[in-house]
């Protein structure tokens, strides 16, 4: 069984590039737009060096907090690509096979279709997920790394700005962190995405997003309630991990800033694993993606469209 | 010899058709035998059933295995190729072997590769870059490095040219088949199997009509060529078919001593394609 799925997840990643390559891409944007934007900078000489000065006499509170708010940000960008990707993946996953028919290959092989549904359920809650995080770090050293050279050549002390401040052991704890527990709060989603995908005879985008548009107003309009409404909101909104900080909003509010400087910034200090693990809406999410899970594991073997 | 697949009153229904019509049949090891029907006989469906990738009524039993629920058992003792475009074309040669070495337990990847070597197939070369006879050159690689019992081939030469076909059935004889695996194969060219098969089943309608081993049949049936009176003679013997040929009249004979026809004008063993169309045409008459 842990055998063909390290076989299977090897298959996942030579199919779907982009599982790689989207993050990749990002991290070479983020680090360009990183040189390019110090090069810009530049420009405005004397003002730059004063800031540097500045920033010499700041505490090292706020030089570590504005270098948090740094990665955090880059950091933002990776998790918005890694929920796209992991929408289009999942929705594909269980379709391309039988669009172009290889699914009679795949199935000739000795391996379950349980088996090959949990590979590609893994790869969405798991290797992802792992994929951009690893990502994210590296981009982080680098972006730190250009940021320290542009500063030194200003005369700057780089490892006192920067390496002594920057909380990147705590940071990227909490980033990992965050980025596991985001596609495992969100898994009702995917595993809805993985049934639609194993199911439907086209266009599996429009089919997997039709009812989470339609159900919510047709419950609204004819009984007059709103479960299924806040079911899907409350879980795209608030997640239980933050302490209470609404995650989508987390760069825009002044407030978390504060508390991010106030919290001796310490990422991880804000995230509260066991208010995650311990509330029944992670459960019920996981229960409920384990369900369609379970469905697209039985269309998968019972149909019969070859 | 040890059945290696027993069919006992198979049915499988899709909606109100009844692709597959209470069939039995028993397939031995070491045979190589060879399913044919017309299109939408039931052949795909029966071989589906097989292969444990569709449910089906009755009882039925591969390699001693229920093959829908011990599909994947049954999966490391049988190959088949369904299909021959059914490769992925994102993939790789070389992601292939890695992927078939990795999941197959009886894959032998020097040997596929060796069968590799022969063809002009570039280990890095994408399913998607290969012309459509390099594709079924590099699935019969992979399938027949797998050390199986039983070999499934549906169509395996679709819409490949003659030469191709004429090289892949001689190298299944000569390569593959060693006398202890069992080969069941599926095709619509039933000339270029003819000589290569030790038994024969024809489908028609989800019935099998005709389950024989090949020496078998010139006891069982025999086909007279004839004219006028003679042909009215023979008539009387109840010819299963009946068939026209440069002016003369064939009749196809079931169960009829070739003693029986001395005389009566040229006697001889139908081929397999002409008795099909004898059985298949002759019971609907």
């Amino acid at each position: 069984m842990i055998g063909n799925q390290v076989a299977l997840i090897r298959r996942e990643l030579w199919e779907h590039r982009s599982i790689y390559v989207t993050p990749l891409v990002i991290g070479l944007i983020v680090a360009v737009m990183s040189v390019t934007g110090q090069v810009a900078i530049s420009a405005m000489d004397h003002a730059v060096d004063i800031a540097i000065l500045g920033a010499s006499n700041l505490g090292a509170h706020e030089r570590a907090a504005a270098i948090n708010v740094l990665m955090i940000s880059i950091a933002s960008l990776f998790v918005l690509a890694m929920w796209v990707l992991t929408v289009f993946y999942s929705l594909d996953s269980l379709y391309a096979e039988r669009k172009d028919r290889s699914i009679l290959f795949w199935r000739s092989v000795p391996v379950t279709d349980a088996e090959t549904v949990v590979s590609k359920l893994s790869v969405a809650l798991l290797v992802i997920p792992l994929v951009t995080f690893a990502v994210i770090a590296a981009t982080h050293l680098l972006v730190l790394l250009i940021s320290s050279v542009w500063v030194g050549i200003r005369g700057g002390n780089a490892w006192h700005l920067i390496w002594s401040a920057a909380p990147l052991l705590d940071n990227w704890a909490a980033t990992l962190i965050f980025v596991l527990a985001l596609p495992l709060w969100l898994s009702p989603f995917v595993g809805w995405f993985l049934l639609v995908s194993a199911y439907t005879k086209r266009s599996p985008l429009l089919i997997a997003f039709l009812p989470i548009i339609l159900l919510p107003m047709l419950e609204r309009s004819l009984i007059g309630s709103s479960v299924f409404a806040e079911a899907i909101f409350i879980r795209t909104g608030k997640m239980p991990l933050l302490d209470g900080i609404n995650a989508g909003e987390f760069l825009q509010g002044e407030e978390n800033l504060h508390k991010l400087t106030e919290s001796g910034i310490s990422l991880m200090s804000m995230i509260d694993l066991g208010a995650f693990l311990s509330s029944s809406g992670l459960w019920l999410g996981i229960l409920a993606c384990g369900l369609f899970t379970t469905a697209a594991i039985y269309v998968r073997r019972y149909r019969d469209d070859s | 010899m040890t059945s290696l697949v027993s069919a006992r009153n198979v049915s499988k229904n899709f909606g109100a058709i009844r692709a597959v019509d209470d069939v039995s049949f028993e397939i031995e090891q070491g045979r190589i035998t060879g399913l044919i029907g017309p299109n939408g006989a039931g052949k795909t469906t029966l071989l589906k059933a097989v292969l444990g990738l569709t449910e089906c009524q009755g009882s039925l039993s591969v390699l001693g295995l229920d093959p829908f629920r011990q599909r994947k058992e049954l999966l490391q003792n049988i190959c088949f190729i369904a299909d021959v475009a059914v490769l992925p074309r994102w993939i790789r040669v070389s992601q292939l072997l890695d992927f078939i070495e990795h999941i197959h337990p009886k894959f032998s990847r020097s040997r596929a590769e060796n069968m590799l070597g022969e063809t002009k197939i570039p280990s890095t070369a994408k399913v998607r870059e290969l012309s459509k006879g390099m594709v079924t050159q590099l699935h019969l690689s992979i399938i027949t490095a797998i050390d199986a019992k039983l070999l499934v081939l549906d169509e395996p030469t679709l819409g490949l040219d003659i030469i191709f076909r004429k090289e892949f059935y001689g190298n299944l004889l000569s390569d593959y088949f060693d006398g202890e695996r069992t080969i069941l194969i599926t095709t619509h060219q039933v000339e270029e199997i003819e000589n290569l098969l030790t038994d024969v089943m024809f489908i028609n309608d989800g019935k099998i009509v005709l389950d024989a081993g090949m020496d078998e049949l010139p006891e069982k049936y025999v086909e007279l060529m004839a004219s006028g009176e003679q042909a009215d003679r023979a008539r009387h013997l109840n010819p299963i078919f009946e068939r026209d040929v440069f002016g003369k009249k064939v009749l196809t004979f079931e169960g009829v001593g070739r003693e029986q026809l001395q005389g009566l004008g040229e006697v001889r063993t139908p081929a397999i394609a002409d008795l099909f169309v004898a059985k298949v045409k002759g019971a609907t008459a």
